[in-house]
């Protein structure tokens, strides 16, 4: 096991009572309860912690926050594996398994990092160059090997047997960072009176404050506003919690992750994806440290300023003993007199000519080096830092050094208020992008405003959370604000592009762009920010180009010659982090994928050998296993027996809708287009409803109950549409009609018996009801009760025999459906599945879905007689357009196999005899069955008019089988067609 | 391993709708009200406690008798000119469901603010639970009810089961 | 993911709505037998950036159909209101029976 040979033996937030093991890249390691996993790899000398994307180059870890570009890593084994993860945001847990990613055969040897010497090949634009436009057959050739030389992490393809949770929250305020300003929001808003969810990505609470040292003021300030916090009732601390996402009305996306030191996560998921709605938001965000640009900047043990000083006061880790903190502005020098109090020996190189007095003087008491007017040019040294050229007034010199810490300035975090569209703004005094103009609900403050100073940022905190607050109507009494002053200087920051050395420097790190990718860019004309990032894959990043954005930006300015803002800023969008899409879904998946709607007879089902299919939500029986061996054998013996005898169906699924009212057969009326006011009480009528455009709707069968009262069927699939358009019709367009429609689908069990003998079996079951022909004809309704539920018994014929359908409440369904098993026995009658109700519908040439398909007329199906000359009707006017009359215009027909052993196949394409069968034809086969009428395949098909001439000939062409069948133009109605089978 | 402190339970759950028409709606209500026996809810989401059954109001002209475990149902007599009624006795299915982590549970169910007044005990709230339809109730202060459609009530007390894991 | 203040029922998730399109348009009386008019209800829209009257309707919830003001490049909502108020005003009052 290796030593925390960097580790400090004092200070810092880590628990040294509970060291944490871990490996990384199969190594034994060891860090401490309150590490990262960068913190523990740093404690422990890891300085190489990954290559990189496109050139494979050596890279350590650059931050200590979401924002790190360098070190992502691929954390867990088998379904847990997730790649990319950045070891800087990664808490330790005891047995943590990290690998480093995009090496091989091993991270300190990698054959690859060869693409370094054919990087001239490598520079932006090249794939697009080389292998698209005239060459792409050399993409279709390479692809797969620079696939596979490029890329990060591999995620893995076990089963993931971890639990994730999609939750719902609530709150007045929502305070989006947990640093100085997130936290003073929170106590103001608070103290006002409103419910406040703060949420922090870190496991601690403090943000930059956690870089301050452990016994410091600032130390002491953050635990009394936490201690504060804890104990108020209204606030909800969101530790280990991102916000990935804002969106419309307030609603934030949280990805929660699991407590990793938690040893016992019995249920517990292991992320929760939470929609939080909140009233008004408080952005808190915070700044990220811009790294400087000089060639070699990606070597290992180049670290952002904040970042060393982070990993020194909070870890206790001394990265480096002799280093060089290479600045623009103020703030790096507290980084570099901490590491020398820690006892490193500091170098400070200043771009500025002129420092400030007391920040020279502070140096020399740390025995800090200073060296004004001075940048570095370049690094050497492959898996860490050796030495840097400095550029300074006297000309170029070299240094030796272990660790170069760099601060370019600090740009604020607007990735989420840019999510909603506020647009940045820049801020020359700042140097600068700010959040643009706010809506009244929304808020900003601290360094994501440009309050860069601890005290500037708790001040500003504390007037949004007020604000905020009060914009909820909450405005009790104002605490004092409290205060924190660790007397910070302005923030100085670097505009400009530096010159650098001959290596190449980087922009981006993690898409691998640099200064001359960018320089190509603008050489080629993509001078545009949103050209220039998807010419060169800037920003493109797992990180969003967070480090990278403005270097890039002013590195075009400069090109330019232009202004910052004239040069533009790019769009951030969701996720500010990396999301697993598992985490979206929650537990939406396997059988809670979607929810399943089962039929009151679905248990009789499961346990009387039905195979089941999903027909949208519902469970349905496809065919029972007693009637074949397969679904084919099975359907058409289910048919031959609802004709020969008589078959039970259960149709629960139809919907349902109760229409009541003075008014409701003046509004069927008008729905239908065929007529239901004259329609008498106690009889059924097939409807068809069209839509404002003339396509028809849907069908189904509505029966008269009483004077003012109707009982609607739907198809299943149509169900929620019908009764949404007829609510839409009595509140929109006539609301002056008094009509109720309820859905009634769930109330009623519904299952239709067919067939020859479908009369007697009746009789069998309901002794005391007359259900002769003369008490329940043809589309008549028999009204009555059965063990203490409402029953209704229409007849009615799907399958074109004689046939009833039975409804009763549903709980009583599966009692009835037994009974009319038993006492059907004597007569042979066999329970039948979709599949052989489909087929039995389209032996009888009934339409249903494959032919009311969002595309057919009534005249396209044969069934314009049924609106004769009514008008007035919904897509009564738009039906009679020109277009709908033309000749080729596609109309059902029905279509014959007449090759031996040969089948029809729905989809199929429909061609002349003899033509070519290339394009979109003249029709298709919308459904097919095997007909046991007609001894051979039959089918419904869509074809155009000026072809479709019974008795003639066409050819069924099936691509996806390569198969050509000829088949017959017939009637539709393959079977009875005078409808002597429904009295039989 | 369920929570120990979250119990669910599923019980019938018949229902009367009544609604009636736009226009001369006070005189349909000042006639149910004279007929229950009872002053109804005034806005949706309100509920008003009778005798043997709840009146929750789920649309401005539709309201919904809830009747208790064994309740007669009251009888009805509504005029036809001014609205009208339809018995879902035998179309949902109350859930049960009481505890200490009831706020736990449900928040991974329904979008649904525990603590805020429209969800107060003796609110209704028609909202969605895995994209279904459902009426949620609240009965105490770690009580609620749900009545969910019968056709989906399995997969949904399978949901909220396993979100109680 | 929009929120939409439902005059019954409260701010909700835009999941519990149905879109119903443009209600700007009229739709014609179901009698009107003028193809142009059906044209125009059917498919002539305006497309604006800015402010759009839309049909939604809390379908998961109370059922009514509403008329929301949605401004198209940002999604704020300026008003919601019941469909059935605003269209009762182009229809005749229906007198009480006696």
């Amino acid at each position: 096991m290796s030593s925390n040979h960097k580790r400090l033996s004092m200070g810092g937030r880590i628990d040294r009572e509970q060291p944490v093991d871990f490996t990384f890249d199969g190594r034994k390691l060891a860090g401490y309860r309150g590490d990262t996993l960068a913190s523990a790899l740093l404690a422990n000398g890891v300085t190489l912690v990954g290559r990189s994307f496109k050139y494979h180059r050596p890279r350590g870890i650059f931050s200590a926050g979401p924002e790190e570009p360098n070190a992502l890593v691929t954390l867990g084994i088998a379904g847990r594996r997730e790649p990319n993860l950045p070891a800087t945001t990664l808490e330790l847990a005891d047995g943590m398994v990290a690998e480093s990613q995009n090496r091989w055969p091993s991270l300190a040897f990698d054959v690859q990092s060869a693409n370094g010497l054919l990087a001239p090949f490598l520079s932006a634009g090249f794939y697009y160059k080389t292998f698209m436009g005239p060459t792409r057959r050399a993409w279709m050739f390479y692809e797969h090997f620079i696939r596979k030389a490029a890329g990060l992490g591999r995620a893995g393809t076990d089963p993931d047997p971890d639990r994730y949770e999609v939750r719902h929250a609530f709150a007045d305020v929502a305070i989006i960072g947990g640093g100085p300003a997130g936290l003073s929001a929170a106590r103001a808003a608070a103290a006002a009176g409103a419910r406040v969810a703060l949420i922090e990505q870190d496991f601690l609470l403090g943000g930059q404050l956690l870089a301050e040292p452990s016994d410091s003021a600032a130390a002491a300030w953050l635990r009394q506003t936490e201690a504060e916090l804890e104990s108020s009732e209204t606030v909800a601390l969101m530790k280990r919690t991102t916000a990935f996402g804002i969106y419309d009305g307030n609603v934030i996306g949280l990805v929660e992750q699991r407590d990793p030191t938690n040893r016992q996560p019995v249920g517990e998921a292991r992320q929760t994806f939470t929609m939080l709605r909140a009233r008004s938001i408080v952005f808190a965000t915070g700044a990220i440290e811009r790294p400087m640009v000089f060639s070699n900047n990606d070597r290992p043990g180049v670290m952002l300023a904040s970042a060393a000083r982070t990993y020194l006061n909070r870890f206790a880790v001394l990265p480096g003993k002799k280093i060089i903190v290479a600045t623009s502005n103020d703030g790096a020098w507290r980084t570099a007199f901490d590491l020398a109090a820690a006892g490193a020996e500091v170098t400070v190189a200043d771009l500025r000519a002129s420092l400030p007095a007391a920040l020279v003087a502070e140096a020399a008491q740390f025995g800090v080096v200073v060296r004004a007017a001075t940048h570095i040019v370049d690094l050497r040294g492959g898996h860490a830092v050796r030495r840097a050229t400095l550029n300074g007034p006297d000309g170029q010199s070299e240094a030796a050094c272990d660790l170069v810490c760099v601060s370019g300035g600090w740009s604020p975090t607007v990735h989420l208020t840019s999510h909603l569209g506020i647009k940045p703004a820049y801020r020359d005094d700042i140097g600068g992008f700010v959040p643009g103009a706010f809506a009244a609900d929304r808020f900003g403050a601290g360094s994501m405003m440009g309050a860069y100073s601890t005290a500037g940022a708790i001040e500003d905190g504390h007037r949004a959370g007020t604000q905020a607050a009060s914009f909820c109507g909450k405005s009790g009494p104002a605490p004092t604000p409290s205060k924190l002053d660790l007397g910070e200087t302005a923030a100085a920051q670097l505009r400009e592009v530096l010159p650098a050395g001959r290596g190449k420097a980087f922009v981006d790190f993690q898409m691998d762009v640099t200064t001359g990718d960018i320089e190509l860019a603008h050489r080629e004309g993509y001078e545009s920010v949103e050209h220039l990032k998807r010419y060169t894959t800037l920003g493109m990043g797992t990180d969003q180009g967070k480090t990278s954005n403005f270097p890039a930006l002013a590195a075009m300015a400069t090109l330019r010659n232009a202004t910052i803002p004239e040069t533009g800023a790019t769009t951030f969008r969701p996720p500010y982090t990396p999301v697993a899409i598992g985490t979206l879904a929650g537990r939406a998946i396997g059988h809670h994928f979607k929810p399943i709607r089962r039929t009151p007879m679905h248990d009789w089902h499961m346990t009387n050998g039905a195979e089941m299919l999903e027909v949208g939500l519902w469970m349905r029986p496809y065919f029972y296993k007693q009637s074949g061996r397969d679904v084919n054998e099975a359907y058409v013996a289910e048919m031959r027996n609802a004709r020969q005898a008589a078959s039970l169906m259960d149709i629960s699924t139809l919907g349902k809708i109760d229409v009541q009212g003075p008014d409701a057969a003046i509004f069927l009326d008008r729905v239908y287009a065929n007529g239901f006011a004259k329609l008498p009480v106690g009889r059924a009528r097939y409807g068809v409803m069209l839509r404002d455009d003339g396509i028809v709707f849907d069908d189904g069968t509505t029966t008269r109950l009483a004077e003012n009262r109707f009982f609607m069927t739907t198809s299943t699939a149509k169900a929620a549409d019908v009764l949404s358009r007829l609510e839409f019709l009595l509140d929109t367009a006539w609301p002056d009609l008094r009509v109720a429609v309820t859905s009634v689908s769930d109330e009623w069990a519904a299952m239709s018996v067919a067939g020859p003998k479908s009369r007697a079996i009746l009789s069998a079951a309901f002794p005391a009801l007359d259900v002769s022909d003369a008490a329940l004809a043809h589309m008549g309704l028999l009204e009555s009760e059965w063990r203490g539920r409402a029953l209704r018994i229409l007849r009615l014929s799907y399958s074109g025999e004689r046939a009833y359908e039975i409804y009763v409440g549903a709980t009583a369904g599966e009692q009835l459906w037994s009974r009319l098993l038993e006492a059907g026995r004597p007569f042979d009658l066999k329970p039948y599945g979709v599949e052989a109700l489909g087929a039995l519908r389209v032996e009888k040439g009934h339409v249903a879905g494959p032919e009311i398909d969002g595309r057919t007329t009534l005249d396209d199906l044969g069934l314009g007689r049924m609106a004769g000359k009514r008008t007035g009707f919904v897509g009564d006017v738009l039906r009679r357009r020109p277009a709908f009359q033309a000749p080729d215009r596609q109309r059902l027909v029905g279509l014959e196999c007449i090759e031996e052993g040969k089948r029809l196949r729905g989809g199929a394409i429909l061609f002349l005899p003899g033509e070519k069968p290339y394009g979109h034809g003249r029709g298709r086969v919308t459904s097919v069955t095997f007909s046991p009428e007609r001894g051979r395949y039959v089918g419904l098909a869509l074809l155009a008019g000026d072809v479709a001439s019974e008795g003639s000939e066409i050819v069924a062409v099936y691509p996806m089988k390569t198969e050509t069948v000829r088949a017959r133009i017939v009637s539709p109605v393959f079977l009875d067609p005078q409808g002597e089978r429904l009295h039989g | 391993m369920a929570s120990p402190d979250f119990s669910l339970s599923v019980a019938d759950c018949p229902l009367i709708q009544v609604e009636g028409w736009d226009g001369t709606l006070g005189q349909f209500e000042s006639s149910l009200s004279t007929s229950l026996g009872t002053k109804l809810p005034a806005s949706v989401g309100e509920t008003v406690r009778h005798k043997g059954f709840l009146v929750i109001r789920v649309a401005p002209r539709r309201l919904w008798l809830a009747l208790d475990d064994g309740a007669q149902a009251p009888s009805l007599a509504v005029d036809p000119d001014l609205g009208c009624s339809v018995s879902l006795d035998e179309g949902r299915v109350r859930f049960r469901m009481a505890g200490a982590d009831i706020a736990r549970v449900l928040s991974k169910c329904i979008a649904v603010d525990w603590r805020a007044s429209a969800a107060a005990p003796g609110r209704a709230v028609l909202t969605s639970l895995h994209h279904v339809p459902v009426l949620f109730l609240r009965t105490g202060e770690t009580a609620c009810e749900l009545m969910v459609p019968r056709s989906f009530s399995r997969s949904l007390s399978d949901w909220i089961a396993d979100a109680a894991k | 993911m929009l929120r939409i203040e439902c005059p019954c029922c409260g701010p909700r998730d835009h999941d519990e709505f149905r879109y119903g399109g443009d209600a700007s348009v009229t739709r014609p009386a179901h009698d009107d037998p003028d193809p142009e008019a059906w044209y125009r209800y059917v498919y002539v829209r305006t497309n604006p950036a800015g402010l759009h009257r839309e049909f939604w309707q809390h379908v998961i919830g109370c059922r009514q159909w509403l008329v929301v003001e949605r401004d198209t490049r940002n999604h704020a909502i300026a008003s919601v209101d019941l469909a059935r108020k605003l269209s009762a005003r182009k229809s005749p009052a229906r007198k009480p029976p006696a």
